[in-house]
């Protein structure tokens, strides 16, 4: 089979990647490319065929059509590069009758990874997901986030240059989210990709590219931002008004897009063409109070799963 | 397939490092330990006294119709017997009837009837054996007494003397009681059961708590993730066969006429064996609640079956194939062997350690292949 010679530099390529459960089409015709170096967002509903696109990259999935290739191994031969690769599940994979060192120590053991690079490696690991005082703690006593935490040092310390993670962050509270995504920005300079699963919009907006799943289908592939401007979204002003409808007629009348007049708050709300219109705003009206509300990749998602 | 095909390359390094894990873990689990502590002592109580086939409390009716005083005598010393004297025939047959008699001895001048119950079957026969014990007594006695007999004694070819033509010569076990002969057995039985347990429900883990898809995206093969666990398991074994033999040998003093470390080879064995059955069966279990429910399957046949406390000659012929085929039965054997009758290793090499060796061999491939990467 001949294969697109720019696919070489790709972490993950999938051409036209088919697999039923049954009746079910769980990834259908899935196109996607995710290039090297980069922290890549695989976002959609429950059920869209996210965890399935993971598994079938480790090849755990026997497909029923198309071609996939990671690190530019045929994913037939993936086994062959699985110490190239971290992937974490969303069951934790731990054993919680041993210790955190333990789990780590067995994860290392199982990647030959010698003693004296093992220690300071767990102890870097441990340190960045806030758990190095809980060294000898058994996992088992560890509430969901901390499990959590632990489960990702666990699949990092092999230092994979493929990193799958499936929703990593759930149970993580926001400041150490952040944690983790500097870690993995520290990790992406290195060359290496990260490519996670999620259900949440914020998470998203942190990556550099998003591939929006729907139905086992990519629908939108891009930047946020370019994700949002594909969506044709536009910010929204909101303006608190003396008079609302008098205003509204006003601005109506000198070319501004009124999407809704509340009369009851007093609240206008004008889509933008672009920022600049702002400034002319003020010529027409004197609003007590404005609020500039800029579009969300839900919005952006929810227009082009609609659009689809 | 990625699936199909086995990966070969066994890191010896890396098999330690599933063994250590499987020892850490189970030597965190101090309910098993003191579980297999626990478990052969009562079951040596349970199967050395309960079943030992010693009776008491037997209620014999017995209607003295006069003579025998000897077979008299003779009932009437049996310690475990109640005896009611009854004045007729018909009135035994009632009581027996009425299940208040276990059976009746009927003495007449020249006949002794036995009424027996035979819905349980272990007391009839008690009380037959005993009834023709005492009517050999009895015979004896009188040949004893009669004139011309004594100078010829009980030279062999007097037809007279047929009960003494009977020389039982014990090879082995002539001191045996029930406890020790189930013993070794119980040695086996318990190594089996709770290795089989404990490895399904660790199976069953290793799938449910998600690190055996983290291993299957690991180097760490199939043959290597197995090979670990009977490592590790193996400790485990040696620590439970060890407690077990001091408390059947010591605690119960069943004998040890062989080498210790013979015994152990044996359950060593049997002990892989259960391992990769175990990790084989978890396969068709989706929570540890139903390995529990593996045990009628797979436990309770081995103990019925092996031979140990119903010997194999009075399982049906067309069962005794599945007799042959458990692991129990070749261990029992084996450890019977080595226990009771001094047996070294090359004495059981064949069949015992042989049919133990393949059934290992057989459940490793078999474990080792269900472990698939690919689903659907």
């Amino acid at each position: 089979m001949a294969y697109d010679k720019s696919a070489l530099s790709l972490a993950v390529s999938a051409r036209g990647v088919d697999k039923s459960f049954g009746r079910i089409k769980v990834l259908d015709d899935l196109t996607v490319d995710i290039p090297r170096g980069v922290t890549y967002c695989l976002l959609g509903p429950n059920g869209s065929g996210k965890t399935t696109f993971i598994r079938a990259i480790v090849g755990m999935l026997k497909l029923d059509g198309g071609d996939l290739r990671v690190l530019d191994q045929p994913v037939s031969e993936v086994q062959s590069i699985y110490s190239r690769i971290g992937y974490m599940t969303q069951h934790k994979a731990l054993y919680p009758d041993l210790t955190l060192q333990e789990n780590l120590e067995f994860f290392a053991g199982l990647y030959s990874i010698e003693k004296q690079e093992r220690e300071p490696r767990i102890t870097k690991l441990l340190d960045m997901v806030n758990l190095l005082e809980h060294r000898h703690r058994l996992a088992g006593d560890l509430s969901g986030g901390m499990y959590q935490r632990l489960s990702l040092a666990c699949t990092l310390i092999h230092e994979p240059e493929l990193l799958l993670l499936d929703e990593p962050t759930v149970g993580v509270d926001p400041r150490l989210r952040q944690t983790f995504w500097n870690y993995f920005d520290r990790l992406t300079a290195e060359g290496k990709t990260v490519l996670i699963t999620t259900h949440l919009m914020d998470e998203a907006e942190k990556c550099k590219t998003v591939g929006y799943m729907r139905a086992g289908r990519m629908t939108a592939v891009g930047s946020p931002d370019e994700i949002k401007r594909l969506a044709g979204l536009k910010p929204h002003l909101e303006l608190w008004l003396k008079e609302p409808e008098k205003d509204a007629a006003r601005l109506k009348d000198a070319g501004y897009e009124i999407d809704e007049v509340d009369i009851a708050k007093g609240v206008v709300r004008i889509r933008l063409q672009s920022h600049d219109q702002i400034k002319g705003l003020l010529e027409n009206v004197a609003p007590l109070d404005m609020r500039l509300k800029e579009p969300t990749l839900e919005e952006a998602f929810l227009r082009l799963s609609e659009a689809a | 397939m990625t699936g199909m095909n086995l990966k070969v390359n066994v890191d010896l390094r890396r098999i330690g490092v599933v063994a250590l894990r499987v020892i850490r873990q189970l030597k965190r689990d101090r309910r098993t330990i003191g579980l297999i502590t626990f478990a052969p002592i009562v079951l040596m109580i349970l199967f050395g006294y309960a079943l030992s086939g010693d009776m008491s409390g037997v209620t014999l009716g017995l209607v003295d119709g006069g003579g025998h005083d000897v077979l008299k005598a003779h009932l009437g010393g049996i310690k475990d017997f109640n005896i009611l004297y009854l004045g007729s025939e018909s009135d035994a047959e009632k009581l027996v009837s009425q299940g208040r008699l276990n059976g009746a001895v009927v003495l007449e001048p020249d006949e002794v009837r036995v009424l027996l119950d035979a819905t349980s079957i272990q007391i009839s026969n008690t009380i037959l054996a005993a009834a023709q014990s005492g009517a050999r007594e009895e015979m004896a006695k009188l040949l004893e007494n009669l004139p011309g007999q004594q100078s010829q004694g009980s030279k062999s070819g007097d037809m007279s003397g047929d009960m003494n033509l009977i020389v039982t010569r014990y090879l082995f076990g002539y001191d045996l009681e029930m406890m020790d002969t189930v013993g070794p057995a119980i040695l086996g039985l318990v190594v089996f059961f709770f290795t089989f347990i404990n490895a399904s429900i660790s199976f069953i883990r290793e799938r449910s708590q998600g690190t055996l898809e983290k291993f299957m995206v690991s180097p760490l093969s199939r043959v290597e993730m197995v090979s670990g666990y009977v490592l590790g398991f193996s400790l485990f074994t040696l620590l439970q066969s060890t407690t077990t033999l001091l408390v059947v040998t010591y605690g119960f003093g069943v004998p040890m006429r062989g080498n210790p470390l013979t015994a152990l080879v044996v359950v060593l064995l049997l002990g892989a064996g259960a391992l990769v059955l175990g990790s084989f069966f978890s396969n068709f279990a989706r929570s540890e609640f139903q390995v529990v429910q593996f045990i009628p399957l797979i436990i309770t046949p081995q103990i019925v079956l092996c031979g140990v406390w119903w010997p194999l000659q009075s399982v049906p012929e067309f069962i005794r194939p599945i007799s042959y085929i458990l692991p129990l039965t070749y261990a029992g054997d084996a450890l019977r062997a080595v226990m009771l009758k001094g047996a070294g290793v090359t004495d059981i090499l064949y069949p015992d350690l042989f049919a133990l060796g393949v059934f290992f061999l057989v459940f490793f491939l078999a474990a080792t292949l269900m472990l698939r990467r690919e689903v659907g």
